[in-house]
């Protein structure tokens, strides 16, 4: 060593990348998986690709704002479709009526979609669980009854097309929408990861405990729906402009039950978990498009089998079998290590051992 | 005149509504399982009841029709419903699922365009000046049976009772040797035979086509919500209450028709926002 | 040259004889009927096509290969517009028929101008599909052709001379001076500038307009499946004819609950669901005597084609070909006359060769206007209107339809039919 670590330098980078990244399967796949967003293009520019990864990646933010509050918080959204479909028309309609560009337009449907889920928030200080969840299925639906009660300003059944593209080339809006999701990818990360995460999980778990602790849990559950709309809304901006076009398909129910499907398949109150089921999901059913006639049929069956038998998830399931936590520190583990890589116990001691503390 | 028609359609609606809504608020009384295949459960029914009367003869179509859709229902919570009742999101999932997979199942048999089922009664009657169809007084016959039918079963039997125990108090119905997965298989079985009544009830009455469980399940839903979580009589005052709100529209300002869900749901959101636990429904609380 | 020198040279001489070919998109809802439909009348066309010797352009003969795209357009707008750019770039199409919810169409001719590829689209009437592009932005959208059916307010202006008919039906055979017409229209964007206009010609007096009396307009969402209340609101209000404007699931609902509770009116206008031959089927047999507007119908020739067409394709499918079967016929059919007549497959050159088309198909005599859709009138493309009579599909219209001072009908139509409770209510 040649003097003190300075923190951010390369040398740090380098440990911190051998000794916490590449030290877990978990880890190094995520790693892996940027990596592989980042250079895609290099191998093909095929448009189509480009296309389904762009997509992929806006439905993976937008899952991932699902599992933020339904996942972490355990308030249930049924209709998530609400913020997402919300902003898209948003940005829509004020780049129409005002005339402004996307990078305009776009933060300001999201703003709207976070205020509106705050308000959405709010009869979950009164309602609580199932109940609730009905409550958020009702929003989509009655704003379509409102689409179609002013068709004029928000284009009826056919929505608004022709809206202002992202970038100049498919290239461009590739990078704007990947570079997007990667960075609020890591925000939902930290802020899971974070002391507010560890509230969210402790409000699924016993409200009412959290309450006792001095928690003011109503910020927190009200945080909760705003930051998902937040991010619901960004998600639901970028697909608007991405496929020019804002319409009712968007506040669809199926649109809603979508981000639950991948979120539960890949793993709840994990924020990766939606991620990657997205990215498993959302391609799986475009290249099934080869057996177009049991496509659907074969999509659906696909997630009984898998929720049958990995009910936590698939990628939850698979960093169990490839990562375990030491006994004595928690810190995590591959599943290759004999001894812990943090304080050098023994991971593999016999059970009765290990009920020794 | 408006008045007449809003009574009757709206009475008729309810019956509609609520002999559907009963079998899903029935399964989630007991089971405890959100069926949100339910819906599904009942296009299938109607969807073999249209395939086999012109085969055999209706009795025998209708009897059919309702095995194949307990059959389906109890084969479903043995092998992914019961094995997942922990895991309360996936169970939602993998019913959702299931829904799907039959609709694309009926779609890949019967193809996307619209069939219709005959009905048992044809015709019409007028009730009060507004003419009726027949098919509809029988749903709404049926539901007022089925619901008094599972009154006198959860109430008036040794069965019903045992239904009772597992579903208010888990641990304490096994202490005394009733079996909960008995009890389940019951609530299900159950379920998918209203399911099935429902099909041979309403489904004549209904466009029949292989999407037709997602606009059911939205309704089926918001009645049960609003009639409180658990309720059966909930179920129909819930599905009651959406129908006259939809009728209402429709009748008062018919160029607002289109509005009529997106009333309906307000009309439900209001109500849960007042008494956040539904009608006739009791405080969640959590079991553990 | 050796022996194998003169193989190989006549190998490649005899390839270059050989058919290239022309792959042509066909796109539509292939689990659905309509879908179906598109892809057999194309399947049709391109048999007949090849079977003729192909499509000759610079001394070359070339084959059509059509290739079956599954849009999955009634279930998710942008899964079609991923799936037509997916045939465009990975399936090498050169052409697009076809295309059927307007929505998706919408979306779908938005790839297909961006990859510069001809699109001659069969299933959507949106007059937005050519306005508001062809004419505002003709290097962006030159691309795009409406052959089927003829755009929406050609099919309002059609519904209404049928309208006129069924008055005057009730006018001579019940007596009836001034009618009440309910109208049933459908709370979509397409109908909505509707209302106004046919409310005014219905009450105005003739000969501008009907002299009947508008005695209520109801406005059901596009997917409602339960009709009865406003059914049971028509009968109330009296009205003797209900014109329906209906092009999703609430026309089969709308079919059987009128049926079934007798609702003492005539139906006209448009009713998607029953110009298919599965209409009994989907109404329980209680959709008999309702009738609308239609492009095709297996009784009357509306061309010296139409009926070889229809027993063709009911021979080969057994089904009763609805308006995107034969679209997709005929638009094979121009396209295969305009790159003929352009002698190239630059798209530039089939583009201004389409533009002059003068074909007669299966609907009709097609010219395209400046729109790039199809011209509407007598001696063009007119349409039918159509009443299931007796369990059949029969034309009624055009009949004896005054345009200026001559009387247009096709042979074999047949006069429109009350409907016998219809009669009984009302006789006077």
């Amino acid at each position: 060593m040649r003097g003190p670590l300075r923190i951010w330098s390369w040398p740090w980078v380098l440990l911190y990348l051998r000794h916490e990244v590449l030290a877990l399967p978990g880890r190094t796949a995520i790693l892996l998986f940027v990596i592989f967003l980042l250079l895609f293009p290099l191998f093909t520019q095929d448009p189509y690709w480009l296309r389904v990864l762009t997509l992929t990646a806006i439905f993976a933010l937008y899952a991932a704002s699902w599992d933020l509050l339904s996942g972490y918080t355990g308030q249930v959204s049924l209709g998530h479709a609400f913020f997402f479909g919300l902003a898209g028309y948003a940005s829509a309609i004020l780049g129409r009526e005002l005339g402004l560009p996307p990078w305009a337009t776009i933060p300001l449907g999201v703003l709207l979609a976070a205020l509106v889920g705050v308000l959405v928030g709010l009869p979950s200080l009164r309602v609580k669980g199932p109940y609730l969840s009905l409550i958020t299925l009702a929003f989509p639906m009655i704003t379509l009854g409102f689409i179609f009660l002013f068709p004029r300003l928000t284009g009826g059944e056919f929505g608004l097309s022709g809206l202002p593209r992202l970038g100049q080339s498919r290239l461009e809006e590739y990078y704007i929408v990947i570079f997007i999701f990667l960075v609020s990818f890591l925000i939902l990360w930290k802020l899971g990861g974070s002391r507010i995460g560890l509230v969210f999980h402790a409000i699924r778990e016993d409200e009412t405990a959290v309450r006792m602790a001095g928690i003011n849990t109503v910020r927190y559950k009200l945080l909760a729906f705003g930051v998902s709309a937040f991010f619901a809304g960004l998600a639901g901006g970028l697909y608007a402009h991405f496929l020019r076009i804002a319409g009712p398909d968007s506040l669809s129910l199926f649109n809603s039950i979508q981000p639950i499907v991948w979120s539960v398949f890949g793993g709840l109150a994990t924020i990766y978990g939606p991620v990657a089921g997205t990215f498993l999901l959302f391609p799986l059913l475009d290249f099934l498009r080869v057996v177009e006639e049991v496509r659907m049929a074969a999509f659906a069956f696909l997630i009984l089998l898998l929720m049958r038998f990995l009910p936590q998830g698939l990628v939850l399931a698979v960093l169990e079998r490839l990562e375990e936590e030491c006994p004595r520190c928690k810190v995590r583990n591959a599943f290759t290590r004999r001894r812990c890589r943090a304080c050098g116990v023994d991971l593999h001691l016999n059970p009765s051992a290990e009920f020794r503390r | 005149m408006v008045l007449a028609g809003v009574l009757v359609n709206g009475l008729v609606l309810s019956g509609i509504y609520g002999m559907l809504a009963l079998g899903f608020a029935l399964t989630y009384g007991v089971a405890r399982v959100l069926n949100l295949a339910h819906t599904a459960f009942y296009m299938v029914a109607a969807y073999t009841l249209f395939f086999l009367v012109g085969r055999v003869g209706f009795v025998e179509a209708a009897f059919l029709a309702t095995f194949v859709v307990v059959a389906l229902a109890l084969c479903a919570y043995r092998l992914l419903l019961e094995p997942l009742k922990q895991h309360e999101s996936t169970v939602l999932i993998v019913t959702i699922a299931l829904a799907l997979l039959l609709q694309e199942l009926l779609l890949l048999l019967f193809g996307g365009q619209f069939r219709s089922v005959p009905a048992l009664l044809p015709g019409f009657v007028e009730v009060l000046g507004v003419r009726v169809a027949q098919q509809a007084l029988l749903a709404l016959g049926f539901a007022a049976g089925v619901l008094l039918a599972t009154w006198l079963l959860i109430k008036g039997t040794r069965l019903g009772l045992r239904i009772r125990a597992a579903a208010q108090e888990q641990e304490a119905a096994e202490l005394v040797g009733i079996s909960l997965s008995g009890a389940g298989y019951w609530a299900v079985g159950l379920g998918g035979l209203t399911a099935a009544l429902a099909g041979l009830a309403v489904a004549p009455l209904a466009n029949l086509e292989p999407h037709m469980w997602s606009p059911s399940l939205l309704v089926v839903l918001a009645a049960v919500v609003l009639g409180g979580l658990g309720s059966l009589p909930g179920a129909l005052l819930g599905a009651s209450v959406l129908a006259f709100a939809e009728v209402l529209v429709v009748n008062l300002v018919p160029g607002g028709s289109f509005l009529r869900t997106t009333v309906a749901l307000l009309v439900m959101v209001i109500v849960l926002l007042l008494k956040p636990e539904g009608l006739f429904g009791t405080s969640f609380v959590e079991e553990r | 040259m050796n022996k194998w020198g003169v193989l190989v040279s006549l190998v490649l001489l005899s390839s270059s004889a050989w058919a290239q070919t022309i792959r042509i998109g066909v796109l539509g809802p292939m689990a659905y009927l309509q879908g179906r439909h598109t892809w057999y009348g194309a399947t049709l066309a391109a048999e007949e096509i090849n079977r003729a010797g192909g499509i000759q352009l610079n001394r070359r003969s070339y084959r059509i290969e059509l290739v079956r795209v599954d849009t999955n357009e009634m279930v998710s707008v942008p899964d079609a517009a991923t799936a037509v750019e997916r045939a465009i770039v990975a399936q090498r199409i050169d052409f697009l028929i076809g295309g059927f919810r307007s929505e998706a169409v919408l979306a779908m001719t938005e790839v297909a101008a961006e990859y510069r590829k001809i699109f001659l689209t069969t299933g959507s009437a949106a007059v937005g599909l050519t306005a508001g592009r062809v004419d505002q932005n003709y290097g962006r959208y030159k691309y795009i052709f409406r052959v089927s059916p003829y755009k929406a307010t050609d099919i309002i202006q059609t519904t209404l001379l049928q309208l006129g008919e069924v008055i005057q039906t009730l006018r001579q055979q019940l007596n009836i001076p001034q009618p009440k017409v309910a109208l049933l229209v459908e709370r979509v964007l397409a109908w909505d500038p509707v209302i106004e206009p046919a409310s005014r010609i219905i009450s105005a007096p003739p000969p501008q307009g009907y002299g009947a009396e508008v005695v209520g307009v109801w406005r059901p969402s596009a997917v409602a499946t339960d009709l009865t209340s406003e059914l049971t609101a028509i009968q109330r209000a009296g009205a003797q004819v209900i014109f329906t404007l209906l092009s999703g699931p609430a026309g089969t609902a709308f079919g059987r609950e009128w049926g079934r509770l007798k609702i003492p009116a005539a139906t006209v206008g448009a009713n998607v669901d029953a110009q298919q031959g599965t209409w009994l089927e989907a109404t329980s047999n209680l959709g008999n005597y309702v009738a609308t507007i239609n492009f095709i119908a297996p009784d009357i020739a509306i061309t010296p084609k139409t009926i070889p067409f229809v027993v063709n394709f009911r021979t080969r499918f057994r089904e009763i070909p609805i308006y995107t079967a034969s679209g997709t016929y005929d638009a094979l059919y121009i396209l295969a006359d305009a790159l003929k007549r352009a002698n190239s497959l630059e798209a530039d050159a089939v583009i201004e060769a389409l533009e002059t088309t003068d074909y007669v198909g299966v609907g009709g005599r097609y010219v395209f206007d400046k729109l790039h859709d199809v011209k509407w009138g007598p001696g063009y493309v007119t349409g039918i209107g159509v009443q299931w009579v007796d369990g059949r599909m029969v034309t009624f219209w055009p009949r004896n339809w005054r345009v200026g001072n001559q009387l247009v009908g096709y042979a074999g139509t047949r006069p429109y039919q009350l409907p016998p409770w219809v009669v009984e209510a009302w006789r006077r």
